[in-house]
């Protein structure tokens, strides 16, 4: 279940970040959001956060809760799975 | 005829994250000019001036005390290769003697009406060295649609985020503050624009998030409460300067999409902390303009001061140094006394000491300036308090259904400049 998680999150983020150039196969579910990996910036963290409440209904808090949730898109979806069991 | 219009650039305030936003002295200015005139801009903040470019005229825009040194360096230029140069705005009006040395004509006042006899001169050839209309304000009706089509918009625009679009509703400002010349520059008598004029240039602009630059929105109860109904439908979003303490203003306000108000802080009075709390009541976000050097400040009233911020919950904080600008009552008073050491309006950057402070060393006063920006940062660094005020902008346009998302295609510029 969290696999199809995973796959629509990753076309979510392409399409919601409008990533055109990127498919879903070439998003590595583990590889760190930002910097090195995907190489997402501040601002599609924003965007990320908004992509939360408008899809998911789940609100982050804060800073330290952003930067645990947004590890990967793994991360991002456990912790929609998790949230969404409460 | 090509009329080439430069803004030049200045140093920015020490501290702040870089940010530029659309100048609106010339776009307001441009509109004033006849259709068929050729107007290229040039912002010298994000572009070079290119002299060997063919202009039939030179039109050099000044807001700034901090401008006119470089704008006098760009005109003698311009001058050395035939080319006349006209000055106006905000600092020309400052600074009317020494600008006219390295100008063939300064204008000073405001535009609407006048230039289609400004610009027959020059076709004549008998610019007047001095147009001065300081005290002859034209009818505020006349006062059109800002022409925002000359700016290249790309070069406001950070990541893909659309930098906010200034605009104005009035003219003129009914009080004296101890800081400013507005007094000076447009008049002590409050001068609102037509409502109908106000909203029609509102839709025009192709930007749902603005700055509105006048003065103070707090000048009259009645005009505030009908231009923030007219706003409603409009769905913009805005940062503006003080709005009047009243229940229903500021309900109205927030529901014209009140994002931030700029507030200026200079002590720890109860006042200030229940302004503060008043716009936060309303939803409404808080930058701090936060004034040091004022002579009753002490070494110990700027530390608390500082304190003080970080508990009424600023949003943002901007520090600036007391600056003696010419036509302000702090000028009268300093240059007054003989108080002020540095005439270089290059240092005039408002992070600067440029006066002898009353409490302590000039020197002492720079140091505390340091410690402000760093003190009130420590905890929540600025990047961090900017996306959060930006967040406050998106939760309020997801509500309304105005979001639109950041150009992606240009989310690694940064103001025109390639990638980061």
């Amino acid at each position: 279940m969290i696999d199809d998680l995973i796959l629509k999150l990753k076309k979510e983020i392409i399409t919601e970040l409008n990533l055109e150039t990127m498919t879903p196969d070439e998003i590595d579910a583990e590889a760190p959001l930002f910097g090195e990996g995907l190489g997402l910036d501040s601002i599609d963290a924003l965007e990320l956060v908004v992509l939360l409440e408008e899809h998911y209904g789940i609100k982050i808090r804060d800073r330290k809760e952003g930067s645990k949730v947004f590890q990967s898109i793994k991360t991002m979806a456990e912790y929609i799975v998790d949230h969404q069991k409460k | 005829m090509k009329f080439k219009l430069i803004y030049p650039k200045w140093k920015k305030l020490r501290g702040q994250t870089e940010f530029h936003l659309p100048p609106h002295g010339p776009v307001v200015f441009a509109a004033t000019l006849p259709r068929e005139v050729e107007i290229d801009f040039v912002d010298e903040n994000l572009e070079t001036v290119d002299f060997n470019d063919p202009a039939d005229l030179i039109g050099i825009s000044m807001m700034l005390t901090s401008q006119v040194k470089r704008g006098w360096e760009i005109a003698d230029q311009y001058r050395k290769r035939g080319i006349p140069v006209i000055c106006g705005g905000i600092a020309t009006m400052l600074h009317a003697e020494e600008t006219s040395l390295h100008a063939d004509a300064i204008f000073l006042g405001e535009a609407e009406g006048r230039m289609e006899q400004v610009l027959d001169d020059f076709r004549k050839k008998r610019l007047r060295k001095v147009y001065d209309y300081r005290t002859d304000f034209p009818p505020i009706a006349s006062v059109g649609t800002a022409r925002r089509d000359i700016l290249k918009r790309q070069l406001y625009n950070y990541k893909g985020i659309q930098m906010v679009d200034l605009f104005h509703a009035s003219r003129g400002c009914r009080f004296h503050c101890y800081p400013c010349c507005m007094s000076f520059v447009g008049g002590t008598e409050f001068r609102p624009r037509p409502i109908e004029k106000v909203v029609e240039e509102l839709t025009a602009i192709d930007n749902n998030r603005l700055y509105i630059v006048d003065n103070s929105l707090s000048q009259d109860r009645a005009w505030e409460k009908q231009l923030f109904r007219e706003m409603i439908p409009l769905k913009k979003k805005w940062c503006c300067h003080p709005i009047e303490d009243h229940d229903e203003v500021l309900d109205l306000a927030a529901q014209a999409g009140a994002w931030f108000v700029y507030q200026a802080v200079f002590d720890t009075s109860d006042f200030i902390r229940n302004r503060i709390k008043r716009y936060h009541d309303f939803g409404i976000g808080v930058e701090g303009t936060i004034l040091l050097g004022l002579d009753r400040h002490t070494e110990d009233d700027i530390r608390r001061l500082i304190d003080f911020l970080l508990e009424i919950e600023l949003d943002l904080a901007e520090f600036t140094v007391l600056t003696p600008f010419p036509y302000t009552p702090a000028y009268a008073d300093l240059h007054g006394e003989g108080r002020i050491l540095s005439y270089d309006w290059n240092d005039y950057t408002c992070d600067k000491v440029v006066f002898q402070p009353k409490q302590m060393s000039p020197e002492r006063l720079q140091e505390l300036y340091d410690e402000a920006w760093k003190i009130f940062y420590r905890e929540k660094p600025q990047p961090y308090r900017m996306v959060e005020l930006f967040k406050r902008v998106i939760d309020m346009e997801m509500a309304d259904g105005s979001f639109r998302r950041r150009q992606r295609a240009r989310a690694n510029t940064k103001f025109g400049r390639g990638e980061i």
